[in-house]
């Protein structure tokens, strides 16, 4: 190559023996390295690179270099003689000799392509850090979702052994009560002192509300745990049936005052024993919320191949909050802590039955008018 | 385990004693292509490539295995279990020679002798040792990495990985030479060359052939001096060569050395 076309190629140019030392470089290598062919020449190429591109050198690039006989766009710092870095790109080519290898470099300048290739870089660990955020998130949240799924699988478990033991305790709860009752009944057959007649009827009444909660209880237990509340259908009589519970409920209620009134006319195919437990817990109920002063009215109605039977207390209004769950176990009308309630499932149970009826339960409550309990059931089921 | 694929485990010559061959950073075992023939005549030999270089299982690449050299070790210890015969001379090439130190630590006895080309157990200077570097040399070598893929790219690399065994085998590793996926390259060069393996030369027992560069800036020739001291069965040998790959640019000299240094094990085969 003419000494002139070697100086001015457009890129830098060197030879180097084996080992890397220099024996010829062109003008620009020596203009864009700040350092003299004289003081080029004899020293290693390799220790003209930064550190990193030192040892890059002899991991990677010198063993290329002998197993391919060249390397091609290696990017490479330099270091120029004032100590700025120089970014290069380098191909290089082995050749042979008569007697020895040599090495031909060309070095392009790609300072500003490497700001723009670091940019680049710099990019992708970003979205490399980013993708690795969102990837822990993800395994946080699945993680979060098991536990969730753990937590509420237990609390199932704990909820179905909760109501497991509250119906085998309603149950072993009957028999002690039975004998309570029977005690009771037969010491009212003897002679009695007034006060003694006072203390047997409380007895009673105690009793008789212990085994409506028990009863309550095994209905819930037998609702949400058992098969379903079973109910038995007959044809009956149904404002008799009607009039029957609201007979036994004055005794069971001595200080209210139950009125019983009936509309329309008819049969109907019923579980009497429901009806007279749905009527039972409407009456308990309003009982415990309506005003003691006034009557509770129970309206039977037989129309269109339905029965109705409907309970009006003249109480404070249930608030519209309360209104929405009322029906649900364990809610309360009130915060009011009456002793004459029971454990709250009363309500549920009466919707369980218009259910299982096929049926329903409505209420309406307001200052003006009071409350009423509406239950809708076909008259033949 | 198949280390056959998982390590691109090749075995050639035939003897009584093995030399397992381990190369060093940046390179995969094609690097022995210029040492290795020297010692097929008079011993089994086993090469093979460091999981995440040459043709290993890129799959295989355990970022949590491979964070320290004890992974390495390890996997050597299964690669000489399953292919040596005989008596094994481990022959490593810079960080393989340490590589070889842990796994004789982890298997005493097992590895009969050592030959460390260009071994270095510590590259960064420290109190009262000179190792070559300073910490951000090698966060510079993490830069150059960085820059150069040297021709990988996904669409390269089932090329690369190609299927160790077939004929085209020896193409793909002088093809794929110096060629690391860039994440592995990373992690390799960090756990190399931020490694300390001081102690665990000391505690060497076997006899060690050091070969060590006249011209050496990976590992100069005060590492070699460093090692020959605080070894105390090592036999120094100084190579007049330039640069970090002695068994590359001076194959013969290197073999001349080991020669005289394996004869106890190549009698062994006469017999």
């Amino acid at each position: 190559m003419p000494t002139d076309l070697f100086d001015s190629a457009a890129c830098a140019l060197a030879v180097t023996a084996e080992d890397g030392t220099i024996l010829q470089v062109n003008a620009r290598f020596t203009d864009w390295l700040g350092f003299s062919v004289q003081e080029l020449c004899g020293r290693r190429f390799q220790d003209l690179l930064t550190m990193g591109g030192r040892i890059f050198h002899q991991t990677h690039l010198a063993p290329m270099l002998r197993m391919h006989g060249s390397v091609t766009e290696v990017k490479l710092d330099t270091v120029h003689r004032d100590g700025q870095k120089v970014t290069v790109l380098l191909n290089g080519n082995r050749r042979q000799l008569d007697d020895a290898v040599v090495y031909d470099l060309a070095l392009f300048g790609t300072t500003d392509r490497d700001k723009y290739e670091r940019e680049l870089l710099n990019a992708r660990k970003l979205a490399e850090a980013l993708l690795q955020e969102k990837t822990a998130t993800e395994v946080a949240l699945h993680q979060a979702q098991a536990e969730l799924k753990q937590a509420y699988a237990i609390s199932q478990r704990r909820a179905m052994f909760a109501e497991q033991m509250v119906a085998i305790v309603s149950h072993d709860l009957k028999n002690p009560l039975t004998a309570i009752r029977m005690a009771s009944d037969f010491l009212g057959r003897g002679e009695r002192t007034p006060k003694e007649r006072q203390l047997l009827g409380h007895i009673d009444q105690s009793s008789e509300r212990a085994q409506r909660m028990i009863a309550d209880l095994l209905d819930f237990t037998q609702a949400r745990v058992g098969h379903g509340i079973v109910i038995r259908t007959a044809p009956l009589d149904f404002h008799a049936v009607v009039h029957h519970a609201v007979e036994e409920l004055r005794v069971a209620f001595p200080k209210a005052t139950l009125v019983h009134h009936t509309e329309g006319d008819g049969h109907a195919s019923l579980d009497a024993d429901r009806v007279q437990q749905i009527i039972g817990n409407l009456v308990a109920n309003s009982a415990a919320y309506g005003d003691p002063q006034r009557d509770i009215c129970i309206t039977s109605r037989l129309a269109n191949n339905a029965c109705e039977v409907a309970v009006h207390n003249h109480g404070k209004a249930i608030p519209e909050a309360l209104l929405a769950n009322l029906f649900e176990p364990m809610t309360r009308g009130t915060d009011q802590a009456s002793q004459v309630r029971s454990v709250g499932l009363g309500l549920y149970i009466v919707r369980e039955l218009a259910k299982v009826h096929g049926g329903d339960v409505a209420v309406s409550s307001s200052a003006a008018a009071g409350t009423t309990f509406t239950v809708t059931l076909p008259a033949t089921h | 385990m198949d280390l056959r694929h998982r390590n691109n485990v090749n075995v050639m010559g035939d003897g009584m004693a093995t030399l397992v061959f381990s190369h060093g950073f940046g390179c995969n075992q094609a690097m022995w292509n210029y040492l290795a023939p020297h010692f097929t005549e008079r011993f089994r030999v086993v090469m093979y490539d460091l999981v995440g270089a040459g043709l290993s299982d890129l799959v295989a690449f355990d970022k949590t295995k491979y964070g320290t050299l004890d992974g390495y070790a390890h996997d050597l210890n299964e690669i000489i279990d399953a292919y040596a015969q005989g008596p094994v001379i481990l022959v490593g090439h810079s960080v393989s020679a340490m590589i070889g130190a842990l796994a004789d630590r982890l298997r005493p006895g097992r590895i009969a002798a050592h030959v460390m080309i260009g071994p270095s157990p510590r590259y960064i200077d420290d109190a009262g040792y000179i190792g070559g570097f300073k910490r951000n040399d090698i966060d510079d070598l993490l830069d150059t990495l960085d820059s150069n893929y040297l021709g990988w790219s996904s669409a390269m690399a089932p090329v690369i990985m190609g299927a160790p065994g077939q004929p085209e085998l020896s193409d793909a590793l002088t093809e794929s030479f110096c060629r690391t996926e860039p994440d592995i390259a990373r992690q390799f060069a960090r756990v190399t060359f931020l490694s300390d393996n001081r102690e665990d030369v000391i505690g060497l027992t076997a006899p060690v052939l050091i070969l060590q560069s006249s011209d050496d800036l990976i590992a100069p020739v005060v590492v070699g001096e460093y090692l020959h001291r605080v070894v105390p069965n090592s036999t120094y040998c100084l190579i007049d060569n330039v640069g970090h790959c002695p068994h590359m640019s001076a194959p013969v000299a290197c073999a001349t050395a080991m020669h005289s240094f394996l004869a106890p094990w190549a009698v062994a085969h006469a017999d």
